[in-house]
């Protein structure tokens, strides 16, 4: 098959999952012999046109700019849409696959002009990352809604999302396919001199090192964590917490650290390299997602591919792949002391945290690989494609 | 559990955000205070602080083009910006 994938962040233009997902499964379609045409947006130092074996990349600049948002982000599917129209004179494409909304008014473009099936990956909702209270998120609500409409089969990454969507956008349950998401395991399989990244850390022999990766935004619920640090301090005074990631709610975060009377034991890393991210998270004691909104929670699966104890808000997708006590351990979302309990937990037990680890290595390895996301994902191609 | 309330996105994120909207993300396409200062509607002096503050976390950078600062949006900018509509 050929296939057209639109997406907003492509590597090496990575915001959250979407950029993971879209490499992960663009690389196991091509690998099971699909030919993948992945347009996106520029990035400073990456090509407007690479080949990576079967994968095609366009990377689109926008040659008008707006300052307010959503008049920029229509003037960029503009010029994605141009792309693909001169592409689709050379390639003749059988599917169209858009990733969120940020692209979607290309795609649906596209897709009417090449009368070929769309397939919408409804990663999130802005009623569910932000809640509709101004009117940009009316918008973007509205151009989801667009989107699962004109989609002829949407994917999620987790039966959380899928109630979402059916229940939000009044989609009917049969036109909502869930795919997981997934995680490449190789690069967590090396070893790395876990005293030299821990020292590189802060982190003295006696010390725990407790880990949370994510974009510092509200959603991620980072503050929860913060304000669980001095009650964990009192019961586990060897504790140490590195936040890894960027984001605009980081002043104010900064903030709740500067004034929990616990400073020394946080450091806040601000965006690392990929290979630092992997050393880091297999030389972490404790991996800690306490996300308040969380349609899959994809760093939980590299945490547990990594081989680290994770400890998480018992929300959304997260649910639906760690099992309490089994393969991770869930706490109260919003809830510091729960947090504290959890940490707390995986510190004090060490044979359970190694037996949790275990566990959930298997479970990463036999159910959550891009080859099977791809087959699915083929076969939802498929499907439309009658 | 009783705890504040989340505050607004920061007026320099803001102004990182438009710096990017508008296409401000190389050296060649930087622009000068005075021109950010039309693009967003904010005062030179303002646009001048918030740049300071942004330069110093690494979000933006500047060239020197004749003797005149322009600056533009780095890539950890880029993804910090990001983050706001994702």
């Amino acid at each position: 098959m050929r296939v057209a994938m639109l997406t907003w962040e492509y590597p090496p233009r990575i915001v959250g999952g979407i950029a993971r997902h879209c490499e992960g499964l663009a690389k196991a379609l091509a690998k099971q012999g699909h030919e993948v045409h992945i347009f996106t947006l520029d990035f400073p130092g990456a090509p407007d046109y690479e080949e990576q074996g079967s994968i095609r990349i366009y990377r689109t600049r926008s040659e008008v700019g707006h300052p307010n948002f959503l008049t920029w982000v229509l003037l960029f599917n503009h010029f994605i849409e141009k792309r693909m129209a001169d592409t689709c004179k050379l390639v003749d494409f059988d599917v169209v696959h858009v990733h969120d909304w940020l692209t979607a008014p290309a795609a649906v473009a596209f897709k009417r002009f090449v009368k070929k099936p769309l397939v919408f990956t409804a990663h999130s909702t802005e009623h569910g990352r932000s809640g509709l209270h101004v009117p940009d998120s009316f918008t973007i609500d509205g151009f989801e809604w667009w989107s699962t409409y004109e989609a002829d089969k949407i994917v999620v990454t987790s039966g959380s999302m899928k109630g979402e969507v059916c229940g939000h956008f009044h989609v009917s349950d049969s036109k909502v396919e869930i795919i997981p998401n997934a995680v490449d395991t190789g690069p967590y399989e090396g070893s790395v001199d876990r005293g030299a990244v821990r020292a590189r850390w802060g982190i003295q022999p006696h010390e725990k090192l407790v880990l949370c990766v994510g974009r510092l935004v509200p959603q991620k619920g980072i503050e929860y964590l913060l304000h669980a640090v001095p009650v964990l301090a009192r019961r586990r005074p060897e504790a140490k917490f590195v936040i890894v990631g960027d984001g605009w709610y980081r002043d104010h975060l900064e903030y709740i650290a500067n004034t929990s009377g616990q400073r020394w034991r946080i450091t806040f890393s601000g965006f690392i390299s990929d290979w630092d991210l992997i050393a880091l998270t297999k030389s972490a004691d404790v991996m800690v997602v306490p996300s308040i909104y969380e349609p899959f929670g994809i760093v939980a699966l590299e945490g547990m591919a990594a081989g680290v104890p994770i400890v998480a808000s018992q929300i959304g997708g997260l649910t639906e792949f760690i099992e309490h006590d089994r393969t991770g351990v869930f706490v109260y979302p919003r809830n510091p002391e729960s947090i504290a309990w959890g940490i707390d937990h995986i510190l004090s037990n060490y044979g359970h945290a190694e037996w949790l680890v275990k566990n959930a290595r298997e479970i990463v390895h036999k159910t959550y690989s891009w080859e099977a996301v791809a087959k699915k994902t083929a076969k939802v191609y498929k499907d439309v494609m009658g | 559990m009783g705890l504040p309330s989340a505050p607004e996105v920061p007026e320099e994120f803001r102004v990182l955000s438009m710096m990017h909207n508008i296409g401000a993300i190389t050296p060649e396409r930087s622009l000068t205070t005075d021109e950010l200062s039309l693009w967003t509607g904010i005062d030179s002096a303002t646009v001048k602080t918030h740049l300071q503050k942004l330069r110093q976390g690494g979000y933006v950078e500047f060239v020197q083009i004749s003797g005149i600062e322009k600056y533009h949006v780095t890539r950890n900018g880029i993804m910090k910006v990001l983050t706001l509509y994702s």
